[in-house]
């Protein structure tokens, strides 16, 4: 079915286009002509990146004691770790905190925070870049209330332009631009739907 | 008929139902507005810009289907072909047979509306379960979306309170907090008991097989963490051709759809999860879809491929507003379904040839389209192909016009009809022609002054 | 290529193109048309031999008897002049739907060369002839009604500037001014319940604003809101631009007497 589908679907539009005088061309355009013109892409990174984090309702962070103390302050103390990270982490954390740094699928709902790295975050949109190469479960990012992405000063980058022209080989990368949300009940915003409810992005230097 | 389909409906829609559509639609309208107008200096020439991004790709799919094949192919997934529905349902059961598996989690894609997967899966006894929270509660309540990107526009939280009690989702409960934990908490362990998740894609890149998915609620991101098996839907005009491309279309659809700078969740997938990464499809297939769409660009309507599903045109469309997205007995909806439907209806073109006439031409639609689709233009393609191909759906309520053609081509008659057409004031109401009848009982007509002004035209002239 | 981004003739020699609307109906706002450019200097022709743009059947999709009404309005608007059209709505099908439907018509040259020289009136008036400031006085609040046709055209701004140029006169905006009337030609007639709604709805935003009178490019668009007006009890005044163009001058030769 598959190839001879193939076949037909191609000839079916080399049909089409064939007849056509010509072809619209490639248009010319700057990398950052979707850049918005008021952002600023010299200003410091982490400074324009927490801004622009806060409208979307996400929380920048800096230090793993401010996390600890923000969890304990909302009652989240059972979570998982990334295992590379915890080491770093743990002198932050008191013995309160019950942290796996093995995910366990069936333990899902008993997760209130996952920590893992990111692989970068991007400025103009206060958004988050997650990849494979970085991210210790994909899972771990996703099905706590609370996330938090480990994030170097030097990943940030400065507009949604270069942080795709930067995108690399890595078989899967998400820009996460705030919480998980919905709109579809009468256009009232929720937070949390499938993803975190929270969204972190805490600053190691 | 009395009067066209789509007007019909609108007459029994309910008042409710008008409301909640009329409310989510203006609300999309004006977030829209606000976020491309206080970006952006100029955001009439992104529209540009990104149109002729689009217009480029679709123009030269015999060059870019082949390469993101092999791209694709060479990043480690599978490429499946299907020429039409029933080959695009059998490519996906197939490939759940082959591993024997029986569960399925979806991400929101129009294409699978389109063919109607969930359906022909359900029949073959696979689970197919919808995880976009509005998609979810149409699926439970067997209802239709209907807009592309609020699916559930038309419900209010009374109505979904009241399917979550009858599906045993919880007491009732309208609070839409807790109808989104309620869904939340459901449908994570269908995620991690299902075998295979189902996307479609926004766009895909043919220099790097790279294949963008947004979302707001993460539902594709858990499809994609959670399951083994990740197979994709894909309509061959999701193709761009270079992935900065993606850079103007992603800038421009969160902000067209949402009025967001980018969607929450936006994933670049290349193809199965990577060796050392736990959480993933270990396989990766993608189908592209014809589906009626070599038809479309075939045809003198083809810009229409351009489309980037962001429901904007919906969202400023005053028909939209007042009939529904039920209205236009089809998948897609308002102005881009008003185009779309009857093109990709084949055979059945006239039944659907009056979806086209549900406009007032007013151009709302192509001022609002992030890829600048001349929709009224091709609504007009579609009328007059409506008239050739005889469709009585299209023709419905239309005054003829060949009487017209012949007055307006011979200007003694016309001008003799001027001075007649007093007449039409004298006539009783219920022997007026319907067009002339339907008019005088809703707006009442101005007093006749036919040729007075070709008389005050001529006595100026002499004096 | 949109109407204002190529160069149009535009000399003070013009032809009239008065609309059926305003041959049937609204013979004031045609008179006040030639009134408003035989005071701008222009001297006008008015061949006879005119009937319709030839929308109706264009918009109605039946293309073959459209065609032919262009054909003939091609035939009576020959010449090289600019031709002044005072509605957006049948200029629009001028200079842009008869290019579309004569696309793949050996005559598409005749009917392009038609349309390189419609002019909607206020657009005519304003990148025509340059002018920017409208003299005279007219003592009404007026809400503007951009007529859709002259969407993405120069036509609206146009009437906008010498609406409010106008000494005395006051234009109120109101709310969802994006949004049509609900008119569309066949449209009315074939989906009434939608027409209507769409109608009243411009009415409530209009009405809120409690203008003197409702100004529009377009006739078509002023008779439906007037009508669903008149029989919805609220009866409002509708004028061309043209009347109020011509008006104003009135006004200021009464001051000066
Ligand atoms: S036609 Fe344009 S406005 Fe409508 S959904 Fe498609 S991209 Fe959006």
């Amino acid at each position: 079915m598959s190839a001879s589908s193939r076949e037909a679907i191609l000839n079916r539009v080399r049909a089409a286009l064939t007849p056509l005088p010509r072809r619209a061309a490639y248009p010319e355009f700057g990398d950052n002509v979707a850049t918005m013109p008021a952002f600023d892409r010299e200003a410091d990174r982490w400074t324009a990146f927490s801004e622009r984090q806060k409208l979307v309702n996400g929380m920048p962070m800096v230090g793993a004691t401010a996390l600890a103390t923000w969890l304990r302050e909302n009652g989240h103390l059972r979570g998982y770790c990334d295992p590379t990270l915890w080491a770093e982490l743990a002198p932050a954390f008191g013995p309160e905190f019950s942290v796996s740094t093995d995910y366990d699928r069936a333990q899902v709902d008993e997760y209130a925070f996952g920590i893992t790295r990111a692989a970068g975050a991007i400025a103009e949109t206060g958004s988050i870049i997650l990849n494979d190469s970085t991210t210790s479960r994909r899972l771990g990012a996703l099905t706590p209330w609370v996330h938090a992405a480990v994030l170097r000063r030097e990943n940030i980058y400065s507009d949604v332009a270069a942080a795709i022209a930067a995108l690399g080989k890595d078989t899967n990368i998400i820009f996460c631009t705030g919480p998980s949300k919905t709109a579809d009940v009468e256009g009232i915003l929720i937070e949390g739907v499938h993803g975190p409810g929270v969204q972190i992005a805490l600053l190691i230097d | 008929m009395k009067y066209q389909q789509i007007d019909q409906f609108a007459a029994g829609l309910a008042r409710e139902k008008r409301a909640a559509v009329y409310d989510g639609s203006k609300a999309g309208y004006d977030s829209r507005y606000k976020a491309l107008f206080t970006h952006y200096t100029a955001p009439d020439e992104l529209r540009h810009l990104a149109g002729e991004i689009k217009q480029h790709a679709i123009e030269n799919l015999d060059t870019y289907l082949p390469q993101v094949e092999a791209k694709l192919q060479e990043n480690g997934a599978k490429v499946h072909w299907a020429a039409d529905a029933r080959e695009a349902c059998e490519a996906v059961l197939k490939i759940m047979r082959d591993r024997g598996a029986t569960k399925m989690v979806k991400a929101k894609t129009m294409v699978s509306e389109e063919i109607e997967l969930a359906h022909f899966l359900e029949k073959e006894g696979v689970e197919c379960l919808e995880t976009d929270l509005g998609e979810f509660i149409v699926q439970i309540d067997h209802d239709h979306p209907s807009h592309i990107v609020k699916p559930i526009i038309h419900k209010n939280r009374r109505e979904i309170a009241t399917s979550f009690e009858k599906n045993g989702l919880g007491e009732y409960n309208d609070d839409p907090g807790t109808i989104t934990r309620r869904a939340r908490q459901y449908l994570r362990h269908k995620y991690l008991a299902a075998d295979v998740a189902l996307t479609g894609a926004n766009f895909l890149s043919a220099e790097s097989g790279r294949m963008v998915l947004v979302t707001n609620e993460g539902n594709s991101r858990f499809c994609l963490a959670a399951t083994k098996v990740h197979i994709a839907l894909i309509g061959i005009e999701k193709i761009v051709a270079r992935d900065r491309d993606l850079a103007v279309l992603l800038n421009l659809l969160g902000r067209s759809g949402t009025g967001q700078q980018l969607t929450s969740y936006t994933e670049f997938i290349t193809g199965p999860k990577s060796a050392a990464q736990p959480d993933g499809p270990e396989e990766m297939h993608v189908i592209f879809v014809d589906n009626g769409r070599t038809d479309v660009l075939e045809s003198d309507c083809r810009e229409i491929l351009r489309c980037i599903r962001c429901g904007a045109c919906l969202n400023v469309c005053p028909v939209y507003r007042q009939a529904s997205g039920h209205a236009y007995r089809a998948v897609y909806p308002g102005p881009v379904g008003a185009v779309l439907s009857p093109l990709l209806a084949g055979k059945k073109f006239p039944e659907m040839a009056d979806l086209p006439k549900a406009s007032t031409l007013c151009g709302a639609c192509n001022e609002v389209c992030p890829v600048n689709i001349p929709i009224p233009d091709l609504l007009l393609r579609l009328r007059d192909k409506g008239k050739q191909a005889g469709s009585a759906a299209a023709s419905a309520a239309t005054p003829p016009m060949g009487g017209y053609a012949i007055l307006a081509t011979q200007p003694a008659a016309w001008k003799a009809a001027l001075s007649m057409g007093g007449i039409i004031n004298a006539v009783p109401t219920p022997l007026l022609p319907q067009a002339a009848k339907t008019w005088v009982e809703t707006r009442g007509l101005p007093p006749w002054r036919g040729g007075q002004f070709r008389k005050w035209m001529k006595q100026r002239k002499k004096s | 290529m949109s109407p204002h981004e190529r160069h149009r003739p535009n000399g003070k020699r013009v032809q009239l193109m008065a609309t059926c609307l305003c041959d049937a109906f609204f013979d004031d706002a045609a008179a006040a048309t030639v009134e408003v450019l035989e005071y701008l200097g222009c001297e006008i022709a008015f061949p006879e031999a005119q009937t319709c743009c030839g929308q109706p059947a264009f918009n109605g999709g039946d293309w073959k008897a459209s065609r032919k009404v262009v054909r003939h309005t091609v035939k009576t608007f020959a010449g090289e002049e600019p031709v002044v059209v005072p509605s957006g709505s049948c200029a629009a099908m001028m200079f842009h739907g008869a290019l579309l439907e004569f696309e793949k018509e050996p005559d598409l040259p005749q009917v392009a060369q038609l349309a390189s020289r419609t002019w909607e009136l206020a657009d005519f008036i304003v990148n025509g002839l340059g002018v920017t400031k409208w003299p005279g006085r007219y003592e009404a609040t007026v809400a503007f009604h951009r007529s859709c046709h002259s969407r993405g055209t120069a036509s609206g701004p146009a009437a906008l500037t010498l609406l409010g140029s106008i000494e005395g006169l006051k234009v109120a905006p109101f709310g969802e001014g994006e949004q049509c009337c609900g008119f569309g030609g066949t449209f009315s007639v074939a989906f009434p319940t939608i027409s209507q709604a769409m109608g009243n709805l411009k009415l409530d935003h209009v009405l809120a604003t409690q203008p003197d009178e409702i100004v529009s490019a377009d006739m078509s668009c002023l008779m439906h809101m007037g009508g669903l007006a008149a029989k919805g009890g609220r009866p409002v005044k509708t004028r061309h631009i043209a009347q109020i163009l011509r008006d104003s001058l009135k006004n200021a030769s009464a001051t000066a007497r």
